[in-house]
């Protein structure tokens, strides 16, 4: 018998570049490539149901099992600190999560004392500034144009996403730190794992060997 | 809002009924089941003092709730029974000749747990063997959790063993630092293969290390995971710990569970408490391990008392939600009888009477209060789902009863 998997994806170009590389591993997505407004995909026939969830709730989907495998970028895993299994980072929506100010705080991050710092990522900038830099800040929860904060005063330094930096030159920002890299992962229900190794371990093997041959042609570019 | 007249605190609930006799009778294969094997029941307060559990630093504080008594002093309510037992073992039973063996089957309180099916008061049946450190201890105490699974109903059950000293001694052998060991097994526990060769280049692993690391998250199996890691390690330590749980494997055979069981080397959590084989219990329909067990010898230590423990506990309110998701619930609640009565003289004493001898019987029986007529009563008993109704009247005075379906 081989169980059905709940797979949640992040809605948005994750799901499509996860969909995309599923079915190159074999697996008949047609199902999550309808076009509707439907949020629960089921093809019973290939055994794979898809649910369509906002980003961060896919970590809350895995872990309680209500989910048995979920694709989401490395930011909401730190952020929503889960217990998941991360298995395969997929290489896709690659990014970096950064500390961006002022360009000219560039090398002068460590002189302000009780900085505010703005971000949508409340918790990776506590662990940071309270773990890595042994610091205590003042975090600004924000939703959004995040880099709007210490262009107004709001903040004196923000946390987020950069992708090619774009966004922060045209405000005249500047990434001050590095935190981490981030990249899409695939995570598994911890139990899901145990329960339906058999029909789980060979859908991962299946997407690690068709990341495998994407990658065959250039060298590995080794992360920082 | 603010008028919490009518709520009740997130993650915790009332239990109603038919959810309540199930736990009861959940409670009772429990009870009996850890008696006949030897283990004592006990209770502990509900509140401990807050030293009990911060003493031992095992319990993050955030996931404590906390109370302050009259003289200022900071209390803590039951988080676990783990703790507790090894405050009393070094306590009360200071001069109890091990083993000691104790169960308990207790409310737990944790500040952060919600969601899901887990909650923040909920129900942990659970048993500690203390002073034995042998693999037969080991073995005894997860059989028992298994045991304890089956006789709930949960046949669904997998169990993986682990072994926190395997990884202690690999980390030796390896000479990494105690500080990037924990950063190392979080990776491990997390299955992060990506993280896992950053830290191999890190710590300049050879290539068979690097295998032998990326292998332990990624095998289970039983006996074939012992013997290939058997090949692939010198350190006392970790030979020493794999024998454990190859012993584990042959007593568990000789109970006939062996079908229940897998090895998983990568299972490694709280590497400070843990000091041997951890297991978890799984099953489908629940997204939370439903056992939790393992050795740790230092925790009755923390209390100045030098004695091996192993234990397990089990979630009771996370097994029932996943039986009933499997649909193993048990037949619903139902009163057997009720039994109405005429207004003459002399029918309340053989009603109430006739109750007497059928409750006695084991049935459940409701004794009209209400002065309902004998159609009010076969209504009221059609719409409660009561099987049996009985009204007795001026013809039943010669102790004949009348019996509707």
């Amino acid at each position: 018998m081989t169980d059905m998997i709940t797979i949640a994806l992040s809605k948005g170009r994750l799901a499509e570049q996860a969909i995309d590389l599923l079915e190159a591993a074999g697996y008949d997505c047609s199902a999550a490539r309808e076009k509707s407004r439907r949020l629960i995909l089921e093809d019973e026939k290939a055994g794979l149901r898809f649910i369509m969830a906002k980003p961060a709730d896919v970590p809350t989907y895995v872990e309680y099992g209500a989910a048995d495998i979920g694709v989401v970028g490395k930011d909401t895993l730190l952020e929503e600190g889960r217990q998941l299994y991360e298995v395969i980072d997929l290489g896709f929506g690659a990014c970096r999560m950064c500390v961006c100010g002022p360009a000219a705080l560039k090398g002068k991050l460590d002189q302000i004392p009780n900085k505010r710092v703005a971000s949508k990522y409340p918790h990776i900038t506590r662990s940071y500034f309270e773990g890595t830099k042994r610091e205590s800040v003042e975090i600004i929860k924000l939703n959004g144009s995040v880099e709007l904060a210490p262009l107004i005063g709001l903040a004196e330094v923000i946390v987020d996403i950069v992708e090619s930096g774009q966004t922060l030159r045209e405000n005249g920002l500047d990434v001050l730190e590095v935190i981490a890299d981030i990249s899409a992962r695939v995570v598994v229900n911890r139990v899901s794992m145990k329960m339906k190794a058999q029909t789980i371990m060979p859908m991962l093997d299946a997407i690690r060997a068709e990341l495998a041959k994407r990658n065959e042609p250039k060298e590995e570019v080794s992360s920082l | 809002m603010g008028n919490y007249r009518f709520h009740t605190p997130d993650g915790v609930n009332d239990i109603l009924p038919e959810e309540c006799r199930t736990k009861r009778a959940l409670e009772q294969k429990l009870r009996t089941l850890f008696s006949t094997h030897g283990y004592r029941e006990i209770e502990t307060p509900g509140i401990e003092f807050y030293d009990v559990y911060a003493g031992d630093r095992f319990i993050a504080q955030e996931n404590l709730y906390k109370l302050v008594d009259q003289d200022g002093r900071i209390l803590a309510l039951r988080y676990d029974g783990t703790v507790p037992v090894a405050r009393l073992a070094a306590t009360l039973f200071r001069d109890a000749p091990p083993p000691l063996r104790l169960s308990y089957i207790e409310n737990m309180y944790r500040f952060r747990e919600s969601g899901g099916g887990r909650q923040r008061e909920f129900c942990q049946a659970g048993v500690e063997l203390l002073g034995l450190s042998s693999a037969e201890s080991d073995a005894e105490v997860i059989a028992l959790a298994i045991s304890a699974a089956l006789k709930i109903g949960v046949t669904d059950l997998q169990i993986s063993i682990g072994q926190t000293e395997f990884f202690k001694g690999l980390m030796e052998e390896w000479n990494i630092p105690a500080d990037d060991a924990e950063d190392i097994s979080r990776h491990i526990d997390q299955k992060d293969t990506v993280a896992l060769e950053k830290a191999a280049a890190r710590y300049g692993l050879s290539e068979t290390e690097k295998e032998t690391l990326l292998k332990i998250p990624a095998l289970f199996g039983t006996y074939d995971t012992l013997s290939d890691f058997e090949n692939r390690v010198n350190s006392p330590r970790a030979k020493a710990a794999l024998k454990n749980l190859r012993e584990i494997l042959d007593i568990l055979d000789d109970y006939g569970y062996t079908k229940y069981v897998s090895i998983d080397l990568g299972m490694l959590r709280s590497l400070d408490y843990y000091t041997g084989m951890i297991f978890k219990g799984f099953t489908y329909e629940i997204g939370f391990p439903i056992i939790s067990g393992g050795r740790y010898d230092k925790a009755v230590l923390a209390f100045g008392r030098d004695l091996a423990a192993v234990g397990f506990s089990m979630s009771l309110n996370l097994c029932m939600t996943a039986l009933r998701r499997q649909g193993k619930e048990p037949a619903p609640l139902t009163t057997d009888a009720i039994i109405g009565y005429s207004t003459e003289p002399g029918l309340r004493r053989l009603a109430l009477e006739m109750a007497y001898r059928m409750r006695k019987e084991g049935l459940a029986v409701l004794v009209d209060c209400e002065g309902m007529t004998e159609e009010e009563l076969s209504d009221f008993a059609e719409k409660r789902k009561i099987e049996q109704v009985i009204f007795l009247n001026a013809d039943s005075c010669g102790c004949e009863e009348e019996e509707k379906k």
